[in-house]
């Protein structure tokens, strides 16, 4: 099994592509040596964007791989903007503005206006309440997959049985989300992050129109919700999303559609894979498996460190509103930044050993839930909690866990998704 | 001490919360607000924290 190695190894930097989706699902050590060989060589590195059939190619794109200069730029919103699209690096089309331009790719003050709708609902005090409830999930996913362990002479995929039902089974309770939608919202999200994934977009040469679409099936199941809320409303997100006001009016339904859209994708797919790689992580450092498990005084430096390993998001895309100059590097107006979250988090200049898994690691200023600014991320003390829980009760329930095989890794440079884990429990006989 | 909440600024993010709960409460309009009168000595630390991480620089220690 392929062991994440120091990146010391040399790189050549003329024949990396970051826009090619294939190198995402390459071994993570070429992906790492990659981003240090960046970092001292290339800070601001230009690519061509990736081709996408539908979609006009833009002007290309500078990737921010040092902290400070991913810092920089984050925390100046009003001159890194990310109204021209956050999550993609070509400019979203208009018709597909309709699902996905939410407040992720919005600017202030409209931004912060829509976000404050739901920020209680995430805040620390709020999830303290929610603990015990989280934790019964969490046991029950586990308790199902152990079932299935013994269905299948002990094989289990860690995505598919313990990774992705936790974190859908929390946001689809907190949006109200009824049971039999359930399976479909996590079709949907697994097609509206693929990032072009063939295994999920089946039509290679119109994946506008499998965006579309599956933005379109969870702006209907929303429609269907909103309208039972609006009735009776219920102590839910989306009931917040359909009743709150900002300035004096009601959301537009394009604004309720894609933050519906927004909270279950990210809701979905950020914690999941968090939770397939941070299994694998432990995996390949049973060491700091052990140690973890016997500890859960270990539990708040752990979690953050699994999350500046896996870092989930790969990156955000900020535009550049003006021309300056940032860190030494001048820009125009017009300007693409892809903030490589991925490699700032094993920045040596701020993480001493950045390539070593030190779940004890503190202080740990990783910027896997975003860095400076008013985009970082709403759900980082919701996803802290699952993975917590999560984590605890994998050691507590499921000790046998054993990983037996590579993972399948997404095709996609935006998220570092996992397909599949191949798993046993060993205790099944 | 005194802090200072710039509530154009503030998302609620709730690190503040996190850093320093008998300090800070994120309300229900998803604006952070000051618990009680003002931070006392004892909270001087974990303030201090609150306002260096907060992601939207919306705490200030005037003065």
């Amino acid at each position: 099994m392929t062991v994440e190695t120091s990146p010391s190894g040399a790189v050549d930097l003329d024949a990396v592509d970051l826009s090619d989706r294939d190198w995402w699902a390459g071994p993570p050590s070429v992906r790492y040596a990659t981003f240090a060989a960046l970092r001292r060589e290339r800070p601001f590195a230009f690519f061509a964007e990736p081709e996408l059939p539908g979609i006009p190619v833009g002007p290309g794109y500078r990737a921010v791989t040092r902290y400070s200069d991913l810092e920089a730029i984050s925390s100046q919103p009003a001159v890194f903007c990310s109204g021209r699209g956050a999550v993609s690096i070509p400019d979203v089309p208009a018709d597909l503005n309709e699902f996905y331009g939410s407040l992720i790719s919005m600017d202030d003050p409209r931004h912060a206006k829509i976000r404050r709708i739901v920020s209680k609902a995430f805040t620390p005090r709020m999830l303290e309440q929610l603990l015990d409830w989280v934790r019964d999930v969490v046991a029950d996913v586990l308790t199902r997959a152990r079932r299935t362990a013994a269905a299948q002479g002990g094989a289990i995929d860690v995505v598919a049985d313990i990774a992705a039902p936790i974190p859908l089974r929390v946001i689809c309770d907190m949006m109200g989300v009824p049971e039999e939608a359930r399976a479909n919202v996590l079709a949907q999200s697994n097609v509206i992050l693929s990032g072009g994934d063939p295994e999920l977009i089946e039509d290679q040469d119109d994946p506008v129109s499998a965006f579309l679409m599956a933005g379109m099936e969870l702006a209907a199941l929303m429609e269907r919700l909103a309208a039972e809320r609006l009735e009776r409303p219920q102590p839910d997100l989306t009931t917040a999303l359909v009743t709150t006001e900002v300035d004096g009016e009601r959301l537009s339904s394009q604004e309720i559609a894609s933050f519906f859209i927004l909270l279950l994708v990210a809701g979905n797919e950020t914690t999941r894979n968090a939770i397939s790689q941070g299994v694998l992580a432990l995996h390949q450092h049973p060491e700091q498996r052990a140690r973890w498990a016997a500890d859960p005084g270990l539990d708040r430096t752990a979690v953050e460190e699994i999350v500046r390993w896996s870092s989930p998001v790969t990156w955000m895309r900020r535009t550049a509103t003006q021309d300056g100059e940032v860190n030494g590097h001048r820009f125009r107006a017009g300007d693409k930044f892809l903030l490589l979250y991925a490699a700032a988090n094993r920045d040596p200049a701020v993480f001493r050993d950045p390539e070593v898994l030190d779940l004890a690691r503190d202080p740990n200023p990783h910027v896997g839930f975003g860095s400076k600014g008013p985009h970082f991320c709403l759900g980082a003390h919701l996803a802290r909690r699952e993975l917590a829980v999560t984590f605890r009760a994998l050691f507590d329930r499921l000790p046998d866990l054993e990983v037996i095989g590579e993972p399948d890794r997404l095709r996609s440079s935006f998220v570092n998704g996992v397909k599949r884990l191949p798993a046993r429990l060993t205790g099944v006989r | 001490m005194r802090v200072e909440v710039d509530r154009e600024r503030c998302v609620g993010s709730g690190t503040c919360e996190l850093l320093a709960p008998d300090v800070f409460e994120v309300g229900d309009d998803g604006v952070v607000r000051v618990l009680g009168t003002q931070p006392g000595p004892a909270d001087e630390d974990a303030v201090r924290d609150a306002v260096a991480q907060c992601p939207t620089g919306a705490l200030g220690l005037p003065g």
